[in-house]
């Protein structure tokens, strides 16, 4: 059968505007989490989120691209770059452009764009709308703007399902190049969503913190927002290899699974379905796993529910396991999350560093996992799994070796 | 030149990235090679400066050449003062 090696990898968050920067930040156990300041917080109740910093778009595109793309998709489109460099893959060449997949995930797409043009049709009630919106603001413009850029003319959309937008799309861009529909993929998610009144809708859900993420820790108030984006090029594992590419970790496997339970509360059962999926796709054994990148959102209801459910699927071995959240450090990236996260799980195969849970205090005797609190950890680990766990009960599970 | 034509031919310009001096009376849009969506951009910038609405495919307006824009702009900002200074009804 088939393998899948991933051979790009590009990101941008709070914790850096490249993959190196976030991960020697998620190294170093510094949280990107501190005070709003890209949009007025003076409505806020929540003033703090993990915000991209000292961004400045024209340094990446000049005005008139820049007129087509929503932040959301500037994130992916300079993850995409990066990506897409590291391969050392021309996509123009050989007509690989056909041969590959385009498929990155969001949870709400252009929401600046629709905040922006709301905004001026009812607050200042004009009529006239930007000719640019729908093109702006469609979920799948990531996926288009990368496509056109690098000619990419194989199966190419988005996927959507909020939190585990980006595993979900991953997953999908694994299976193809797997199965051999396609032979490249450009995958990953992307997520720009922090405007006031986005704010204000999470803190109506009552699971956003006040002072910062705590993942497991007793004293966690819950989720905080982050942006950003991560993308991956996904290539034949034996064709990477034959043209001596740098192959960063091998995609092994995906478990998906749906709660079919509470709009919003997790299931322990469900989760651990798609954990175990995960570990049947990508044919491991519990024992095989060193490291889990939990979804982790320092929620009342996500930390127990996800320590339960891997201590189903791992038994005993659940307490040889490191599980970290790194969303103590970048926050909540959404439709982002999972793809930023990669890069932790791929730092950890690759280094044999786990990146720590940050902000940690208290341990919760619900939440009795190894959760390497606050300081990174030397560990060297052959596979490791990365799990998004969404609202609606959406879950899924990757799974990644050591190349 | 008047002030629209110099403004629609300043907003011509900038959205389609043309040096002003290759812009006369006669060009159609077409000529100008302007793609459609900036096209639609140019259309949007001149409504949203003058606060009008160009019709959308009415033969009574060319919104193809660059004089049946002006002369467009100009009778509907015309159309829009009579409207303000139209005396109202008492019932």
């Amino acid at each position: 059968m088939r393998r899948v090696a991933i051979t790009g990898m590009g990101a941008i968050c709070a914790l850096g505007h490249d993959a190196p920067a976030t991960w020697a930040a998620m190294r170093e156990g510094r949280s990107a989490i501190g005070p709003i300041r890209n949009i007025p917080t003076d409505l806020l109740n929540i003033k703090i989120a993990a915000e991209v910093h000292g961004y400045d778009p024209l340094a990446h595109f000049n005005p008139k691209r820049l007129l087509l793309l929503d932040r959301v998709s500037q994130f992916a489109l300079i993850a995409a770059r990066e990506a897409v460099v590291q391969s050392g893959l021309d996509f123009r060449d050989d007509a690989r452009g056909d041969r590959s997949a385009c498929i990155i995930g969001t949870g709400i797409g252009g929401e600046n764009t629709h905040d922006e043009q709301s905004r001026r049709f009812y607050e200042e009630r004009n009529p006239r709308v930007h000719p640019l919106t729908i093109v702006r603001l469609m979920a799948n413009a990531p996926a288009c703007q990368i496509s056109m850029e690098y000619a990419l003319t194989g199966p190419t959309f988005a996927v959507v399902s909020a939190c585990a937008s980006a595993n979900h799309a991953m997953a999908q861009a694994f299976d193809m190049v797997r199965s051999g529909k396609v032979d490249f993929a450009v995958t990953g998610g992307s997520e720009a969503c922090i405007t006031v009144p986005t704010v204000k809708a999470w803190e109506a859900v009552r699971v956003t913190a006040d002072d910062t993420c705590r993942p497991f820790c007793r004293q966690r108030r819950g989720m905080v927002l982050g942006e950003g984006s991560g993308v991956f090029v996904l290539e034949e594992f034996e064709h990477a290899r034959a043209r001596g590419a740098t192959i960063l970790a091998e995609f092994a496997g995906a478990g998906m699974s749906a709660d079919a339970g509470d709009i919003v509360l997790p299931s322990e059962t469900g989760a651990a379905r798609a954990l175990a999926g995960a570990l049947a796709d990508a044919r491991l054994e519990a024992g095989d796993v060193g490291y889990i990148n939990a979804h982790g959102t320092g929620t009342p209801a996500n930390d127990p529910t996800e320590s339960r459910a891997i201590r189903r699927v791992f038994g005993a071995h659940a307490d040889i396991l490191c599980v970290s959240s790194t969303k103590s450090m970048h926050g909540h990236a959404l439709g982002a999350a999972g793809a930023i996260e990669l890069v932790a799980a791929i730092g950890a195969l690759r280094e044999g560093v786990i990146p720590p849970t940050a902000n940690f205090i208290d341990a919760d005797p619900q939440c009795d996992l190894d959760c390497v609190p606050n300081v990174a950890r030397e560990k060297s680990v052959r596979a490791v799994l990365s799990n998004s766990f969404a609202f609606g009960g959406l879950n899924a599970v990757l799974a990644l070796k050591r190349a | 030149m008047s002030s629209v034509q110099e403004t629609i031919f300043a907003i011509i310009s900038k959205e389609a990235g043309i040096d002003p001096a290759k812009i006369s009376l006669d060009s159609t849009l077409k000529d100008l090679e302007i793609q459609s969506l900036d096209a639609v951009q140019i259309i949007f910038e001149i409504e949203d400066h003058y606060r009008v609405t160009l019709p959308d495919r009415d033969p009574n307006f060319d919104t193809e050449s660059v004089s049946g824009l002006i002369v467009a702009v100009e009778r509907l900002v015309a159309e829009k003062q009579n409207a303000a200074a139209a005396p109202t009804v008492q019932a």
